[in-house]
């Protein structure tokens, strides 16, 4: 039986570890990674949580939501190959004409 | 047939021509789509000739055998019927709006004399026109004009809208044709649309008839509230028995409102005074249309809504005595304006004008049975005339100045002799049509309460012959003379001189059925009433009073007996007066033709005010049509300077609070990024903090 604490330990530097990658990566890829680990952070306070009240909804939240972030990868990923073809690098700050 | 199918197959023959030729004309069609319509028109005048002789055979049977036959397929118990009686059936045909105890709200028919007399009169002169038309609208090569297809599909739906509105068995459906029958009228004035003259007339005619029809709503509305109920055997039962819905007695300041609502539509449809405008510019149309729409049915469906109304009308003394002065006053003031005009068609319009103005004389003077004998010969003779000037205008190239032509009696002997005819009918020479009804209508006036309507009838009657034979005179007689590119005359096709003759027949014999053989009237021969009033007398037996019905019913002319040396001299003096008129225009246009300037420049003021046609239209457009163009553009100002400022100021916030954050977002993913997190532990410490 895992300590939720510690789970939800866990996941605040997951979190933490991502939004960092984030803030300080251009390279697409490298953060479109940095957001897949924010999500696992997530997922793993929601885990923490179910456990903390003693029912599987955490975790059955986390299946679902794990299902949907592959689904979204694949999608991030596709628009992530499209933009290098456009312009043939990875570099988001090629990208900046697109703010509103 | 049965009486009910030849009253739903009269309007929809014509409609199922028309959708047809709508559906298909464009495409398969072309230069045929008269076919269809044709067809239709015609079966359905057969149609109502056999309902006629239906109707006819009920009537002659007469007495309880007739009640009983009807009651077997009547809706209407018959022993509610009072006066009407016998000859009346309503069916409802489709019930339009379900509405529980309210039975009103049906499609109903009703056949009775005054619909059939209506029927036979629109669909005898749609045929011809129809007819008339196939010839018209082409060029002097045989070539279908622009719009033929269009054209016809308007005509077929004008004769159904117009069967409507005399087969309509309640308020609500007549109500429909007569909006019906407008926006055919607005359709086919506007049939040239890229004229801007017939765009405006078409815009115009619909915009005055509105005002009409905005009275006539308000009267059928109050008929509603009045009676609470709309189906006309039970509204006229119920004026005829002076009673209201609740029992309570009808007073008579409701009736004498609910008449002059009435009265309002009739004046826009009929264009009476003062709402006359509409109809002269409605001469921008094609002629046929002129014909049929603008003299012989739809300008006439006031009168008939009048007649239809009788009991209505006849119960308020103040009501008959407005609708008989002001068709006086139409007819005089009309008649004056056609004396100046030059424009064929416009003459035949103010013609027009005057002639209703004659049968509201009529209507007014409770002379129903009069005023709908004249609306029935008028029909022939003014659809023959038309047409004839139509005839005249198209080997004229488009031309209908009666200035710029004349002599064309060798050229076009058809049209001549056809036009002379209806000429002298409407002229009032005795032994034609408007003879014996023009005379019946002035007589009534003469023996009713105000006589001086009657002594305006004459004047009229004068000035038309007078009027009419100028016309003639200048555009037939004198020296050929032609417009300008225009070679020779000729005459027009047998499309066209076909409903000519055989309209002309009528304008000859169609008074016959009005009167009666051997009395010793006029001649020794002719009395006024004869198979007409015979036919119509259940349709105004309330309104007329008891005595006179007898009188009519039995078919014993009152001119023998009550005033039989009156009308002598009545008649005298009418011929009289249109020979002399006649005679006025042989010497003023063919014998010295300087006597008209003369006398023009002799009046001035007065020929001016005639020549402008009292300069009604330059009034209205000071009174009414400029400062309501004003108030247009002030509502236009307001819409474009306050409304849309206020709304311009409203965006403007949003627009203005978007320019100071623009500087936020600098596409820099990072930076979003980070003002999301800086937003999230904002957040969290809220949160902890309040925890």
């Amino acid at each position: 039986m895992p300590n939720p604490t510690a789970l939800m330990i866990v996941g605040a530097l997951l979190f933490a570890i991502g939004v960092v990658g984030f803030l300080t990566r251009r390279n697409m890829i490298v953060m479109f990674l940095s957001t897949e680990v924010m999500f696992q952070g997530v997922l793993m306070n929601l885990v923490g949580m179910g456990l903390l009240h003693g029912n599987i909804q955490g975790q059955g939240l986390g299946i679902f939501v794990l299902v949907i972030a592959a689904v979204e990868a694949g999608l991030g990923l596709a628009i992530v190959v499209m933009l290098y073809r456009r312009r043939g690098t990875l570099d988001a700050e090629n990208w900046r004409s697109l703010r509103g | 047939m049965e009486l009910k199918t030849l009253a739903i197959l009269i309007p929809l023959l014509p409609l199922a021509g028309s959708a047809l030729v709508g559906a298909i004309g464009l495409r398969g069609l072309k230069d045929r789509s008269h076919w269809l319509v044709l067809a239709g028109v015609t079966a359905a005048l057969f149609c109502a000739v056999s309902l006629f002789y239906q109707v006819n055979t009920e009537l002659n049977r007469g007495g309880s055998e007739t009640a009983a036959a009807i009651g077997a397929h009547a809706q209407i118990d018959p022993s509610q019927q009072v006066g009407y009686g016998k000859l009346a059936e309503s069916f409802t045909i489709y019930e339009w709006i379900p509405a529980g105890a309210a039975d009103w709200l049906n499609v109903t028919f009703r056949v009775d004399p005054l619909t059939i007399v209506m029927l036979l009169t629109v669909l005898s002169v749609s045929t011809m026109v129809v007819m008339y038309s196939v010839g018209y609208m082409r060029d002097h090569h045989g070539h279908a004009e622009l719009g033929y297809e269009r054209f016809f599909a308007f005509l077929g739906l004008f004769v159904f809208s117009m069967c409507m509105l005399v087969l309509a068995g309640n308020f609500l459906l007549l109500y429909l044709g007569w909006e019906l029958v407008g926006l055919c009228s607005y359709l086919l004035i506007g049939f040239y649309y890229q004229k801007p003259s017939a765009a405006a007339a078409a815009k115009k005619a619909f915009l005055v008839n509105r005002i009409g029809d905005f009275g006539f709503g308000l009267g059928i509305l109050l008929i509603y509230l009045t009676f609470n109920t709309l189906d006309y055997q039970e509204v006229f039962n119920m004026v005829a028995n002076s009673k209201m819905a609740g029992d309570l007695a009808l007073s008579t300041e409701r009736i004498t409102t609910i008449a002059l609502l009435l009265f309002c539509g009739a004046m826009g449809k009929s264009a009476q005074l003062p709402l006359h405008v509409w109809l002269p510019d409605a001469m921008e149309g094609p002629t046929p249309v002129s014909a049929l729409i603008h003299a012989a049915t739809m300008v006439t469906a006031g009168v008939y809504m009048v007649a239809r109304c009788s009991v209505i009308f006849a119960a308020s003394p103040i009501a008959m005595w407005i609708v008989g002065a002001i068709g006086a006053a139409t007819a005089l003031f009309a008649a004056t304006i056609a004396l100046t005009q030059f424009d064929m068609k416009r003459i035949l319009a103010y013609s027009t004008l005057s002639q209703l103005g004659y049968m509201f004389l009529g209507l007014g003077v409770g002379a129903f049975d009069s005023a709908m004998f004249h609306l029935y010969t008028h029909a022939f003779f003014k659809a023959c005339l038309f047409l004839g000037a139509g005839s005249v205008m198209h080997a004229m190239a488009g031309e209908i100045d009666i200035r710029r032509f004349s002599g064309l009696r060798k050229a076009m002997p058809i049209t001549y002799f056809t036009f002379l005819i209806s000429g002298l009918a409407l002229a009032g020479v005795p032994l034609l049509s408007a003879f014996w009804s023009k005379d019946e209508i002035i007589h009534a006036a003469l023996a009713s309460s105000t006589p001086w309507l009657g002594w305006i009838g004459l004047v009229t009657a004068f000035l038309t012959a007078f009027y009419t034979f100028r016309m003639i005179f200048m555009a037939f007689h004198n020296e050929e003379r032609l417009p300008r590119g225009v070679e020779h005359a000729h005459e027009s096709g047998v499309w066209m001189s076909a409903p000519l003759v055989l309209l002309a027949i009528g304008a000859v014999f169609a008074g016959y059925v009005g009167v009666t053989t051997g009395h010793g009237g006029f001649l020794g021969m002719f009395e006024p009433h004869g198979a007409f009033h015979h036919f119509l007398a259940p349709n105004f037996s309330d309104a007329k009073g008891h005595e006179m019905t007898v009188a009519a019913a039995q078919g014993v002319a009152h001119g023998a007996g009550e005033h039989g040396s009156e009308s002598h001299w009545l008649m005298w003096l009418s011929s009289g007066l249109a020979f002399y008129g006649i005679f006025n225009a042989w010497y003023f246009y063919t014998r010295r033709p300087g006597i008209p300037l003369a006398i023009a420049l002799a009046s001035g003021s007065v020929y001016k005010l005639f020549y402008h046609k009292y300069y009604v239209d330059e009034l209205y457009d000071l009174v009414f049509v400029r400062p309501l163009r004003r108030l247009g553009d002030m509502c236009y100002a307001c819409d474009r300077f306050v409304i849309n400022g206020i709304l311009w100021i409203i965006a403007a916030i949003p627009r203005a609070i978007g320019f100071l954050l623009r500087g936020w977002q600098q596409g820099a993913m990072q930076g979003y990024a980070l003002g999301m997190v800086v937003g999230l532990v904002v957040i969290m410490w809220w949160v902890l903090a309040n925890a």
